[in-house]
């Protein structure tokens, strides 16, 4: 497995992580007062503090054992995959948005449309690295 | 799902004639991964043109003498 799908990997993982514990928390605050809370600063800097724990942490695992080839930059095969997986996470991301701007439409709720486009920012991320570990996989 | 290019290769073989030379040898003698040289071999990924050249001059031989193309593997 080469150095750049380990790290999709790893950021993979901490997206994951980290959206569940933004999600986890904002629902219990929801939960104690009885209707969907409303943003706040703590939960958006502690998932993101999660984020950059993570990914440092895990890429300097994986640096360690594989020192030259996390040094050297993309060769054209992964600048082939990269282009691609970010295109299908645009169309995600977009997607995403687009959803919760007719969700808005709807409830008015601006408290439902942060969610939403934050959600969308997360699953576009992690279908980007998910899609660049299909594409490492398969004939690109 | 994707579909593989129509370009067969003897990559693996001209490595073996070449004093079996390592698939990390060749990546870094023509700038790539060890895991493009793989995906080259089995077929998964065709090299640009300018890798294309540098594996045939690598190993002293033509460009076709290095990748052919497979008409069984052509939908176009």
């Amino acid at each position: 497995m080469s150095f750049q799908e380990k790290s999709a990997w790893i950021m993979s993982l901490a997206l994951a992580l980290g959206g569940a514990f933004y999600f986890v928390t904002v629902s219990a605050m929801s939960a104690e007062i009885n209707q969907l809370a409303p943003p706040t600063i703590g939960a958006v800097v502690v998932y993101t503090l999660i984020l950059i724990a993570l990914a440092i942490i895990g890429h300097v695992a994986i640096a360690v054992f594989a020192p030259k080839e996390a040094n050297a930059s993309l060769d054209e095969r992964e600048r082939m995959i990269f282009a691609r997986a970010g295109n299908f996470a645009g169309y995600v991301f977009g997607f995403g948005v687009i959803l919760s701007l007719g969700m808005y439409l709807v409830s008015y709720s601006g408290n439902a449309l942060f969610y939403g486009v934050f959600a969308s920012l997360m699953i576009g991320q992690l279908s980007e690295y998910a899609a660049r570990v299909f594409l490492y996989r398969v004939a690109v | 799902m994707a579909k593989r290019p129509p370009i067969g290769n003897r990559v693996r073989e001209l490595r073996d004639q070449h004093g079996a030379m390592t698939q990390a040898q060749l990546g870094e003698a023509i700038g790539v991964t060890r895991q493009t040289v793989i995906a080259i071999e089995q077929g998964r990924y065709s090299p640009s043109l300018e890798s294309a050249f540098r594996i045939a001059r690598l190993f002293d031989v033509g460009l076709e003498d290095v990748f052919s193309w497979n008409a069984d593997l052509d939908d176009a």
